[in-house]
C-alpha cells in the first residue's frame, strides 16, 4: 500500500507538533522517520494508525483519505514501544485476540497464531504470559500480533529502545528480514540514526515538527541538506569559522583552528558566518612536521580498537576534531600529547550556513 | 551458617524488635489485650441478674444460638453486605468509568459531585435521609408518587426498612470506591487499550477484556474495603431506625451495643464481640483468597 500526508499539521495546546508534514509512502518499502524527542515523529505515527486526526492536511492510503477511519478499519498493525501486550492473556491469547473478535473459527484461529509465531521464532512459547518472557521475547509478542491480522501498512514505534544493545542488533536485522519477506509497507520511528541507517529503504529526518530531509541512508550520510542532518545523521566534526572566499562551489572558511576549504552545500554569503562539517574518516593524522597542509593540533586521545584506531585531537581555539585511521596495522600510532596535522581532502567537507541558535 | 553470620543475625534481630517495639506496645495495649479480655468476658455471666461475673463456659453462645433476634440481626448483615456490595461495586465502577472519559469542564463538579457523601459525615448523611424516606414530607415518596407508585413507609415498613439503609450506605460509599478505581483505571498504559482499538475491540470489548481484568487488584482492595465497611455499619441503623421496626434493620454491630448498653448484659455482648470479629476475619481472608486467585497482580 502507498501512503501520501499532504501539508499534515496537528497541535496540541499551543505546541505544534507537525508543522506541515508532505510525503509519500512507497509501496512495499521499510520508510524510518528519525528525529529527536519533541520533533513530531510519534505524532506522525499515531496519525497514521489514526489515533489522532490532524487539525489541517490529509492523509491518504492508496489515494483514499483516511479522516475518521478509525483505527481497526484501517488495516494497520502497530508494535507499540513498549510492546502494551495484555499481561493477563497467554502469548497464544495476545496474538489471537483480533482474529477471535473477528468470529474466526477456532481452528483457523490456531493455524494463523502458530504460523506467525513460527515466524517470530516463538512456536512453544504459547502457554506463557508476557511476565515469563524476556524483553526480546515479548518484542517478538507485539511483531506477532501486529502481523496476524494481515495489516497493509505496520507501524513500529521505537520498537527496540527498551532492549539491550546486542538483541536490539539481532531483532532489527529480523525485523528487516520479515519486513522483505513480507513486502509490507512499514513506517518505523526511532531516534536512533544507526538504527535508522541499518534498517531502512529511505528515511525522513524530522525537527520540529517537519521533515528536514528525505533520502536513503547513503544519501543522507553523504549528502546532508543541513547543518541538523549533517549532524545528527552519523557523526561529523564542525568547524564554525567565517566565510573569507566562494568560487565555483567552494567555501574558504576562516576558523580559529586555521583555514579550512570545502564544497558550499547552501548558498553561502562571503563574510557570513558558515560552519564546515568533515567526517572523522575522511580526516587524515600526520606526525606533525609544520610544512604539512592543514590544521595543526595536539592528540588528546587514541583509542586503538584493532579494525581503527580514533583519535581525539585538539585543535587551535579549543575544539576536539575526531579522527578516524582504519586498517591502522603497520601504521605509527600517535600517543597523546603528540603535536600532529589534521588534513582533509576538500572533496569529502562541506560548508553549510550558521543556523540561528 | 558460619558463627560471624548468625551473630549478625541476632543482632540484627534485636535492632529489628526495637524499631517495632513501640507500635507493639499500642497494639498489644489496645488491640490485643482487649480481644483476649472480650474472649474472657465472654465466657462470664454478667448481666443485670447477676451483677457479680461468675465464669459460666459456653453459656453466652447457646444463648445466643437459640436468640431469634440474633439470626435476624445475622440474616440482615449478610443481606446487606450481599445486596449493597455489589450494587456499589457497579455503580463505583460506572461512575470511574465516565469520570474517566474527557468531560472537559463538567469533570471537576461531576468529581466532585461523585466524591462529596463521602465526606459528610454518616450521622448528617444519615438526617438527611430520615427527611427523604419521611413517609409524608420525603423527597423519596414525592418523586415516587409522581411516578404513580403508591406511598412507602420506608423506614417504619417491615419490608422496605433494610433497602432505605442500604440505600443510604450505597450513596454514602460509592465516591468513595470509585475514587479507588479511577486511580485504578488511571494505572492502566494507553497503549494496552489502543492495541485493543487497532485489533477492532469497541469500548465494552475493551472494558472487558482489558480494563476489567487489569482492575482485578483495585477489586480485591475494594471488596476487602466495602465488606469492612458494610459489616461496621452503625450510624445510619442507629440515626434512621435504632434497628426497628422489630428489629428488620437491626445487625451485627448494633446488637452487640443493645446488649452491652440497653441490656447490660456485658457477657452475651462480648461473645457477640467474639463472633463478629472471627467472622469478619474469616469473611475477608476467604474472599481475599477467593479473589487473588484469580487476580493478574504484575503489569
Amino acid at each position: 500500500m502507498r501512503v501520501r500526508l499532504e501539508g499534515v499539521v496537528k497541535r496540541f495546546g499551543a505546541t505544534t507538533a507537525l508543522a506541515g508534514v508532505s510525503q509519500e509512502i512507497r509501496e512495499g518499502e521499510l520508510f524510518t522517520l528519525l528525529g529527536p524527542s519533541g520533533c513530531g515523529k510519534t505524532t506522525t505515527l499515531r496519525i497514521l494508525a489514526g489515533f489522532v486526526d490532524p487539525d489541517e492536511g490529509e492523509v491518504y492510503f492508496d489515494d483514499v483519505p483516511v479522516r475518521g477511519v478509525p483505527p481497526a478499519e484501517r488495516g494497520v498493525g502497530i508494535v507499540f514501544q513498549n510492546y502494551a501486550l495484555w499481561p493477563h492473556m497467554t502469548v497464544f491469547d495476545n496474538v489471537a485476540y483480533g482474529l477471535r473478535l473477528r468470529r474466526m473459527p477456532t481452528a483457523e484461529v490456531r493455524r494463523r497464531v502458530e504460523q506467525v509465531l513460527e515466524q517470530v521464532g516463538l512456536l512453544g512459547l504459547e502457554d506463557r504470559t508476557p511476565g515469563q518472557l524476556s524483553g526480546g521475547q515479548q518484542q517478538r509478542v507485539a511483531v506477532a500480533r501486529a502481523l496476524v491480522l494481515n495489516p497493509r501498512l505496520l507501524l513500529l514505534d521505537e520498537p527496540l529502545s527498551s532492549l539491550d544493545a546486542k538483541v536490539r542488533a539481532r531483532l532489527r536485522s529480523e525485523i528487516r528480514r520479515l519486513q522483505q519477506e513480507l513486502r509490507i509497507t512499514t513506517v518505523y520511528v526511532t531516534h536512533d540514526q544507526e538504527e535508522a541507517m541499518v534498517i531502512s529503504d529511505r528515511i525522513a529526518v524530522m525537527r520540529d515538527g517537519r521533515v528536514a530531509q528525505v533520502g536513503t541512508p547513503v544519501e543522507l550520510y553523504e549528502r546532508p541538506a543541513d547543518l541538523f542532518v549533517a549532524d545528527f545523521v552519523g557523526t561529523n566534526n564542525l568547524l564554525p569559522g567565517t566565510v573569507t572566499g566562494l568560487r565555483d562551489g567552494w567555501a574558504e572558511l576562516a576558523t580559529p583552528a586555521g583555514v579550512v576549504r570545502g564544497r558550499a552545500a547552501r548558498p553561502l554569503q562571503s563574510g557570513g558566518r558558515a560552519v564546515l562539517a568533515v567526517r572523522p574518516e575522511a580526516l587524515r593524522i600526520s606526525d606533525g612536521t609544520p610544512a604539512d597542509v592543514g590544521v595543526p593540533g595536539r592528540v588528546a586521545l587514541s583509542q586503538y580498537l584493532g579494525s581503527l584506531v580514533r583519535y581525539e585531537v585538539e585543535v587551535e581555539g579549543g575544539r576536539v576534531l575526531l579522527v578516524d585511521v582504519h586498517n591502522p596495522k603497520g601504521q605509527i600510532v600517535l600517543r597523546p600529547g603528540q603535536r600532529t596535522t589534521v588534513s582533509f581532502d576538500p572533496e569529502a567537507a562541506l560548508v553549510f550556513p550558521e543556523e540561528a541558535p | 551458617m558460619p558463627p560471624e553470620a548468625s551473630c549478625y543475625s541476632r543482632a540484627r534481630g534485636t535492632e529489628v524488635l526495637l524499631y517495632l517495639l513501640p507500635s507493639l506496645v499500642f497494639l498489644a495495649v489496645f488491640t490485643y489485650w482487649p480481644i483476649v479480655r472480650a474472649v474472657a468476658t465472654s465466657l462470664l455471666e454478667w448481666n443485670i441478674s447477676h451483677p457479680q461475673p461468675r465464669f459460666a463456659g459456653l453459656r453466652n453462645y447457646i444463648v445466643l444460638a437459640a436468640d431469634p433476634v440474633f439470626h435476624l440481626v445475622m440474616r440482615n448483615t449478610l443481606l446487606l453486605a450481599l445486596v449493597a456490595i455489589p450494587l456499589s461495586i457497579a455503580l463505583a465502577l460506572l461512575f470511574a468509568v465516565l469520570l474517566h472519559e474527557p468531560l472537559g469542564s463538567l469533570r471537576p463538579v461531576y468529581r466532585a459531585a461523585v466524591f462529596y457523601p463521602t465526606m459528610v459525615p454518616m450521622a448528617a448523611a444519615a438526617m438527611l435521609w430520615v427527611w427523604l424516606f419521611n413517609p409524608s414530607i420525603g423527597l423519596v415518596n414525592y418523586y415516587l408518587g409522581r411516578l404513580g407508585i403508591p406511598r412507602v413507609e420506608w423506614l417504619y415498613d417491615m419490608t422496605w426498612a433494610l433497602p432505605a439503609v442500604m440505600i443510604s450506605w450505597i450513596w454514602k460509599n460509592v465516591g468513595y470506591l470509585a475514587i479507588l478505581y479511577l486511580a485504578g483505571l488511571q494505572a492502566i498504559p494507553r497503549d494496552l487499550l489502543e492495541a485493543a482499538s487497532v485489533e477492532g475491540a469497541g469500548f465494552w470489548q475493551r472494558l472487558r477484556h482489558v480494563t476489567l481484568p487489569l482492575l482485578g487488584p483495585t477489586t480485591v482492595f475494594v471488596v476487602a474495603v466495602s465488606v469492612i465497611n458494610s459489616f461496621q455499619i452503625f450510624d445510619a441503623v442507629h440515626i434512621m431506625t435504632q434497628g426497628g421496626p422489630a428489629d428488620r434493620t437491626n445487625v451485627v454491630i448494633y446488637y452487640l451495643y443493645q446488649q452491652a448498653f440497653r441490656f447490660w448484659d456485658i457477657g452475651v455482648a462480648s461473645a457477640l464481640t467474639v463472633l463478629f470479629v472471627v467472622g469478619l476475619l474469616s469473611v475477608i481472608a476467604a474472599v481475599v483468597r477467593q479473589m487473588e486467585r484469580r487476580v493478574f497482580y504484575e503489569v
